[in-house]
Parts: structure tokens; C-alpha cells; sequence
């Protein structure tokens, strides 16, 4: 139990990262890439690293309005993430459908299909306030496992 | 082959240039960021003009007979400030405030919302916005003869007769006597 | 009692909890330092240990159309080939290897199960990404094999023809060939022996699957290939057998190349033996790393049979020749 517990507490410190594109217009995925990949916003060091494999991932950052072609496919994926996960919606497109509100191709928000842990709005939202919203999601993951009430 | 380990070296020597950012509270935010929408709610007339304009119909306007409720929903609205360039008051501007992770339960919670109240027409009684000063002092710049707070106290219609009666060299209305029946 | 012994080191020292300690502390140690290269921060030094905590947390998903033994099987092989590979790995003055006779070749069986076993759970996975990181695992194992042997081969045939007396010969046992490099100089500042060194020095970022040859694990091509549907602990144990491959191919290389002591006392053995690795890997995989995109799988095909088994050859022929 003790063992148990010690791993779940450190766990916390190595979130890896994976991003759907939901049909976003990049602007997002041009952010998400920049806290990942450029020194001055090195995400690395709260342990985090962007993973290839849904399989993989602990924090989900999804971008885009859900277009009705692609909403199947990201189920599908989002399906595909072992438990415990957190999931985060990176800018106003998966919150609210965002400019794309109402559109005719537009199957969102994305809480309607897919339960939403963190919401970090914006068009597209600061590096730092992605960062912010993976410092948030920790939290919640932290609650997840039951450590924190 | 001797560039890149050059570049190496030196990154190594010159140290990381990260910006310790999550770990410490404060870091670098540009002056004129583009972060969240505020509504002064001295200035807002309720035109709508805002509403109209906005890509993302992140505003709202509820007008009631004794107020009017300006609501901007920050999940929505995309930043782009085109109400802030066509608001004819001035009264919506962006703050440079970018915190805006917030967890799931306040998804709807997240919003600027100012009720401006109206007050009763001096003369007739009737409920509306009082213009704010400084906009009637640029309205009146010219006609230095009228006495800004009494026009200020009135609504447009008593403002209309009173500009009538003061052209054919009436006295103003009493405002002791409201024309409205209680 | 020989056998215990056996499970003993093969479980603590110097394979399994030993080589472990070590591998994940060049992990964490290499991650830092590649930050440091590209002017970040980078992760804590235990982030290792933490990834593995984290994996041990999540749940283990198995597809549907997988071939399940298999799939289960597979990090489990990768896991135990190596643990019982660092076993044979001697640290010298502190420990002689488990076999004295042959462990080169040994060796040499043994360095590749991870590779297979990789390719094992990317077929047995059922994923066309899997399949796709298979055949590029096998295209680059058969192309970094081939140095690999042709080193082995110059450095048992240079021990072997000097301990014969200039005969025809070949020393197979690790340990000898340490003991005969502390009597007569170590191989690496051996003329003869320095293009086997450079080959050496390419083929670690090639059987590590590091940039510029991490080709089948590509997460951007192919969504990190056969380790596409692994995930919680079974993911937790392909990397805990990649840290002991770190250690793994470390160590051989110290053992082939600089295995000088320091002093009789075997604390300082260890420590010296540690920082050589270290050494080696910062030269060979963190640099190379840090500084270098990928290469497609014919280049990288194409400049493992042009550069290094050229120059592996090179050593063979002049140690054949002198």
C-alpha cells in the first residue's frame, strides 16, 4: 500500500503530453509546439514530453472546434488513452466552438462527446498559459488518483 | 561539422535560457497583450454595436426596462478586439491578462458582466441611461450657454422640447411638475 | 552454488539492480545534458525513475487483434536478454564477468534481443505502424550487426594473435582481453585499433535508436512504431531494458577499449569505471543527439555499410596484415 502510494505521488511529476487536432486551424498547434520545443518555454523540466502514442499519454490537449468529419477519429483516440487521464482543451475552438460556433460542419463544444478536465481559452491562448493549464491539469490529475480531496 | 559543435559549446558555456516561468509566479507580459476583454461600465451606453461586430458572438446585451446587463463570455471571444475598435464610447478595452486556465466547473463562470442602472428623466420620469459627462462636454463643446448637468438629468425626447422652447424664447419646463402621471 | 552465484549477479550486481541504478542515471544525466546543449533546463536527474513510477500507475491496454502471449512476452524477453547481458559485462577491478570463456560472442547472441524483441511486439501488436516500425528495426539492426561483429572480431583477433605469440588466433573471453589490455596498453590508443573505435562510437546511437538512427521509433513518422500500443508497465519495462542496454553497451565498449584501472581499491574501480562510461556516452549519444535530425532508413542503411563497417573492416584487415 505504502509502495502504492509512493508511486502515485511521484507519478504526477512525469506527465507526458499528446495533442489531438480536432480540425483546428493550427494556431494552437503552432503554441503547443512552442512550449515543447523552444528553450525559453522548456516544458521538459516540469517532466513532461510529447509522446507519438495515444497509448502513451497522461495529459490529452486537444485543439480545434470538432468538425463533424473528424469527430469518429478523435472518440476513437481519445478512447485509445489508458486511465487515469486529464483532459485539456486548448483554446476557444474546443470549449465553445469559438469563431466556428454554429457552423455547419461544427459537431462541438467538446464537452458534449468527451468529459473535459481543463479549459484554457484564448485564440490561441500564451505558451505560459498552456503551461498554466498543464500546472491545472497536475492538480486535477492528482485528484484523480486520490490523493488529494 | 565543427559549426554545430561551436554552437554547442557555447549553449553550454552561455547557460539555459529558459524563463522559469510556472515554477515562479511572474514573467515577461507585453504591454499591449491582448488578454481579456473589460467593459467599463461607466461609459457603456448598451448601443450594441459590440455585439454586432463580434466574430465569435461572445457578447450579449439584456436590456431591461430599468437597466442593462452587458455579458462577455471569455471561452468565446477570440481576441481579436473589433469591439474595442468600434464601441463609439470607448468603454471596452483588452487587458494584458492571460491567466486563463480555469478547471471544467467554472467553464460558465468565466465572463465580464456589468449591469449599468438607469435613471428616472428629471422632468418626465422616464427610465434611461444618463449620458456621462465628459461625452456631453464634447457634445456641447460649442453651445457654452446650456447648463450640462441639467441636460445630462433629462432624457433625449425632454431634451428635444427643451431645445424647442429654448429656440422660440420659452422658459424651460418645471422639473417640479413631471408631465408623467404617478 | 555456482548457478546462485550466477542469479545473484545477473540480479544485482552488475546486471539488474546495479545496472539499472547506472542506466537510469545515464538516462537522467543524458536528458539533462542534452537540454543544457539546446539551452534548456531539462528534467531532474530522477526523471527516469519517475516515467517508470508513472507507467507502473496506468492502466495496461491490450488491442483486440493482437496476438496477446506475444505481446506480453516481448518487453519481458528485451527486459531479461539484457539483464542477464550486463552479467557478462566485466567492471574491471572490481568484477571479473560471469564467463571466462567466450562471453564475446556471447555477447554478441545477447546485444541484439531487445532489437527482437521489439520487432516481436511490434508484429505481435497488429498495428500497421507496428508493422512499419518492424521492418525498419530489422533493416537497421542487420545494418549496425555487421560493424558490431567486424569490431568484435579485430579486438579478439589482435588479443588472440599477440597472446598466441604472433600465431593465428582469436581471444573470445572479455576477461582476457581486459587483463591482456592492463598488461599491455589499453586498445583504444592503439593505432591499429582506433578506426574500430570510431566504428564503435557510431554503432552506440545506432543500437540505442537515438537521432540521427531512432528511425524505427519515430514518433513523427511512424507514432514511435513497434511501441505504438504499449503503454502502463509493459512500456515501463522496454525502458527499464533500454537503461541496461545503455549500461549494457557502455560497459563493453569501456571493457574493449579503456578497461585501465586505478589503484587497488575496488570503490574507486567502480567510480572510474562509471565516469568512463559516462564519458563515452556524453561523446558518442548525447552530442550526436542533441545536434542532429533523423535520417531516413536507406541513408542511414547506406552510411552504416559505407562509414563504419568500412572502417571496422579497416582495423580486421590491419590487425590481419600486422
Amino acid at each position: 500500500m505504502a509502495l502504492d502510494d509512493l508511486l502515485k505521488k511521484n507519478s504526477v511529476r512525469s506527465p507526458w503530453l499528446f495533442r489531438i487536432n480536432a480540425g483546428s486551424c493550427n494556431g494552437c498547434d503552432v503554441e503547443l509546439a512552442t512550449t515543447a520545443l523552444i528553450p525559453r518555454y522548456d516544458v521538459e523540466r516540469l517532466g513532461c514530453r510529447y509522446c507519438g502514442s495515444p497509448r502513451h499519454a497522461d495529459i490529452v490537449l486537444i485543439t480545434g472546434p470538432l468538425t463533424t468529419r473528424i469527430r469518429d477519429q478523435v472518440l476513437r483516440v481519445w478512447n485509445e488513452i489508458p486511465e487515469p487521464k486529464v483532459t485539456v482543451a486548448v483554446g476557444i475552438c474546443p470549449i465553445s466552438g469559438g469563431v466556428f460556433r454554429e457552423g455547419y460542419s461544427i459537431d462541438g463544444p467538446l464537452d458534449r462527446y468527451i468529459p473535459i478536465d481543463v479549459n484554457v481559452p484564448g485564440c490561441p491562448p500564451r505558451p505560459q498559459a498552456i503551461l498554466e493549464a498543464v500546472a491545472l491539469g497536475l492538480k486535477i490529475w492528482k485528484k484523480k488518483l486520490g490523493l488529494e480531496g | 561539422m565543427a559549426g554545430f559543435l561551436k554552437v554547442l559549446f557555447r549553449n553550454l558555456l552561455e547557460g539555459p535560457s529558459t524563463d522559469p516561468f510556472p515554477l515562479v509566479p511572474e514573467t515577461f507580459t507585453p504591454d499591449r497583450l491582448r488578454g481579456r476583454v473589460v467593459v467599463d461600465a461607466d461609459l457603456c451606453m448598451g448601443c450594441g454595436i459590440c455585439k454586432y461586430v463580434c466574430v465569435a458572438g461572445a457578447i450579449n446585451i439584456t436590456k431591461r426596462e430599468d437597466s442593462h446587463t452587458i455579458t462577455i463570455w471569455h471561452n468565446a471571444c477570440c481576441r481579436c478586439a473589433a469591439c474595442r475598435q468600434y464601441c463609439p464610447m470607448k468603454a471596452i478595452s483588452l487587458v494584458p491578462d492571460w491567466h486563463s486556465a480555469h478547471p471544467q466547473e467554472e467553464k460558465y463562470h468565466v465572463l465580464e458582466q456589468k449591469t449599468i442602472p438607469y435613471q428616472p428623466c428629471a422632468v418626465c420620469g422616464k427610465m434611461m441611461r444618463t449620458v456621462p459627462s465628459a461625452t456631453l462636454k464634447k457634445l456641447y463643446v460649442n453651445n457654452h450657454d446650456v447648463d450640462l448637468e441639467h441636460v445630462r438629468s433629462i432624457c433625449p425626447s425632454c431634451r428635444q422640447l427643451e431645445d424647442a422652447r429654448r429656440s422660440a424664447g420659452l422658459p424651460p419646463a418645471a422639473p417640479e411638475a413631471p408631465a408623467v402621471e404617478q | 552454488m555456482d548457478t546462485l552465484l550466477g542469479i545473484l549477479h545477473m540480479c544485482i550486481f552488475p546486471g539488474g539492480i546495479f545496472a539499472l541504478v547506472i542506466g537510469f542515471f545515464f538516462k537522467g544525466l543524458d536528458r539533462r545534458v542534452e537540454a543544457r546543449l539546446q539551452r534548456r533546463v531539462g528534467p531532474p536527474l530522477i526523471q527516469p525513475w519517475l516515467d517508470t513510477a508513472k507507467l507502473l500507475t496506468k492502466e495496461t491496454l491490450i488491442p483486440k487483434t493482437a496476438c496477446t502471449q506475444a505481446f506480453l512476452l516481448a518487453p519481458v524477453v528485451g527486459f531479461a536478454g539484457m539483464a542477464v547481458c550486463a552479467a557478462f559485462i566485466p567492471v574491471p577491478g572490481v568484477f571479473d564477468g560471469l564467463s571466462n570463456m567466450g562471453d564475446l560472442l556471447v555477447l554478441f547472441y545477447l546485444l541484439p534481443i531487445p532489437a527482437i524483441a521489439m520487432m516481436m511486439g511490434g508484429s505481435a501488436s497488429s498495428s500497421p505502424f507496428g508493422a512499419v516500425g518492424f521492418s525498419r528495426e530489422m533493416i537497421i539492426m542487420l545494418a549496425y550487426e555487421t560493424p558490431l561483429l567486424m569490431i568484435l572480431l579485430s579486438v579478439a583477433m589482435l588479443v588472440g594473435k599477440s597472446m598466441s605469440g604472433g600465431d593465428w588466433g582469436a581471444e573470445f573471453s572479455l576477461l582476457k582481453i581486459v587483463e591482456w589490455q592492463q598488461v599491455n596498453g589499453s586498445l583504444g590508443y592503439n593505432p591499429v585499433m582506433i578506426p574500430a573505435f570510431i566504428a564503435y562510437l557510431i554503432f552506440l546511437p545506432g543500437t540505442m535508436g537515438v537521432a540521427p538512427f531512432d528511425i524505427p521509433e519515430a514518433e513523427t513518422e511512424v507514432v514511435e512504431g513497434p511501441l505504438l500500443e504499449y503503454g502502463g508497465p509493459l512500456l515501463a519495462l522496454f525502458h527499464v531494458g533500454s537503461a541496461l542496454k545503455t549500461f549494457v553497451v557502455l560497459g563493453l565498449g569501456v571493457a574493449m577499449f579503456f578497461p585501465g584501472t586505478i589503484g587497488d581499491f575496488w570503490l574507486v574501480n567502480l567510480i572510474w569505471f562509471v565516469v568512463k562510461c559516462l564519458v563515452l556516452m556524453l561523446i558518442s549519444l548525447t552530442v550526436v543527439k542533441s545536434a542532429t535530425g533523423r535520417y531516413r532508413i536507406d541513408q542511414a542503411f547506406r552510411f552504416f555499410i559505407l562509414v563504419p563497417t568500412m572502417l571496422a573492416l579497416c582495423s580486421l584487415l590491419l590487425v590481419w596484415l600486422i
